[in-house]
């Protein structure tokens, strides 16, 4: 008896987890459900892998796609009709970028085709400084950007769309209504790192691992709060090292060249496309500026890691993060946001 | 104390290093992988035993190397190799994939600290 108990005691019920990779166009997408029928699980990651590959083929940067189409018809100075679905983020984006001072600027897509990065293996070399000057001085801005019904044109030749840095986070927020939209209230998306969370695994919050930006490991967790996205932005995920020096993807539009003085930045936010906007604005803002750049956009949650390794958080974050490193690094307490 | 009373208490006592490692042990480290290919199951292996491992995907094949508990992607035949540049990956639920050659790979553990990965 004492026997039986014991074991009953230590033996743990399936649980109903469901966990898939989809293997979507340019995203490998983690999708995990709770508390599903396994049929409608299955069902929910192909109608999940079928939303990132459509979402792939329009807004890709440089291959043929409804963007691509649209930015031939903005470098002719034409009027582009476009379809309804396409507005919503055309609209986003002007949005969060116009919060962000611009520094988070979707419109400076021949500066990153500039540096190589319109490629699937960018190489550099870095390109010439006059010719990132001359750039940087057209100023392009989303603001330059005219939605008319569904029409655009462009009040500035140089703009040109570049989506990269809020496309994977706003495939999360599609996928993440789709789910709902399928009876699924308990799950998380994760594309290539973009995490958003609904709900909970059973009687606990989902907890998420965030990795190292400084090597391997993770270096800190934290207990998700019911809807909720996580995004991190890092110099460490696309670059090219040319004659020694490394040279990362993320631009600063002000200077043309990549943002210097920080290497991460987590944003964490109730939608993953506001959570994927800011993080690359605040790593672009620096150590120095991240915390108005984070207020104007309406972020109340992010952590920057400087070159140094130094981690400026602001309050409430801290109060919910756990630091998991061996070596716990150096934490700067920064303003409430 | 009778005769099964003292077998029950023997038996848990046996039963203790099953779940020092099951409860208490480091969680967070992955013990197996889980490769698909094309998104379907290609195999699952243990990470316990240090191996190179040649994966069959669209392109060709892809190595993946095994070693101290961790996996990678020794080479693959893809242009931007940036299944190789994303390194080792060793913590339960961490993952990375060779888009262009089909072959994804993911480290399983028996009680994932992390339900995902944020990178």
């Amino acid at each position: 008896m004492l026997l039986a108990t014991f074991l009953w005691s230590c033996g743990k019920p399936s649980e109903p987890l469901y966990q898939e990779q989809l293997l979507a166009l340019g995203a490998l997408v983690d999708i995990t459900i709770w508390g599903a029928e396994p049929g409608m699980a299955q069902a929910a990651g192909n109608a999940l892998t079928e939303d990132f590959n459509r979402i792939h083929n329009t807004w890709h940067a440089w291959k043929p796609s409804a963007l691509t189409r649209i930015n031939e018809g903005l470098r002719n100075n034409g009027n582009v009709s476009v379809d309804a679905e396409l507005l919503p983020l055309l609209r986003r984006a002007q949005e969060l970028s116009l919060k962000s001072n611009n520094l988070f600027n979707p419109a400076v897509g021949k500066l990153i085709a500039l540096w190589g990065f319109h490629s699937d293996e960018p190489k550099g070399p870095p390109p010439d400084a006059q010719a990132v000057a001359r750039l940087v001085a057209r100023h392009p801005t989303m603001a330059d950007l005219r939605i008319d019904g569904a029409t655009l044109r462009s009040a500035n030749p140089a703009l040109q769309l570049d989506f990269g840095a809020i496309g994977q986070g706003y495939a999360v927020d599609v996928a993440v209504e789709h789910l709902r939209a399928l009876g699924i209230h308990n799950a998380i998306v994760n594309a290539s790192g973009d995490i958003r969370v609904i709900g909970k695994r059973g009687e606990r919050p989902w907890r998420i691992g965030i990795r190292d930006p400084r090597g391997q490991g993770i270096i800190a967790s934290i207990e998700m709060q019911g809807d909720e996205s996580i995004v991190t932005s890092g110099t460490y995920e696309r670059y090219f090292e040319y004659h020694g020096q490394r040279y990362h993807h993320i631009l600063d539009p002000r200077s043309g060249y990549p943002a210097r003085g920080a290497i991460s930045v987590t944003v964490l936010h109730g939608d993953a496309v506001t959570a994927d906007a800011a993080s690359t604005a605040l790593l672009v803002a620096g150590p120095k500026d991240w915390i108005h750049v984070a207020r104007s956009m309406g972020v109340k949650q992010a952590m920057l890691i400087d070159t140094a390794g130094v981690v400026h958080i602001d309050p409430l974050l801290a109060k919910r993060i756990h630091f998991e490193a061996k070596s716990p690094p150096k934490v700067e307490l920064s303003e409430p946001l | 104390m009778t005769r099964a009373d003292l077998l029950a208490i023997v038996l848990a006592v046996a039963l203790l290093p099953y779940l020092y490692f099951t409860y208490w042990g480091d969680g967070a480290r992955g013990e197996q992988a889980r490769i698909l290919v094309g998104g379907k199951p290609f195999a699952v292996i243990s990470l316990a035993h240090d191996q190179r491992l040649s994966v069959p995907g669209t392109l060709g094949e892809s190595t993946l190397e095994i070693h101290d508990g961790k996996i990678r992607f020794a080479d693959s035949p893809c242009r931007g190799k940036q299944c190789v540049h994303s390194g080792w990956l060793e913590l339960s639920g961490e993952f990375t994939a060779c888009l262009p050659n089909r072959i994804s790979v993911q480290v399983l553990g028996r009680e994932p600290r992390f339900d995902s990965i944020n990178f």
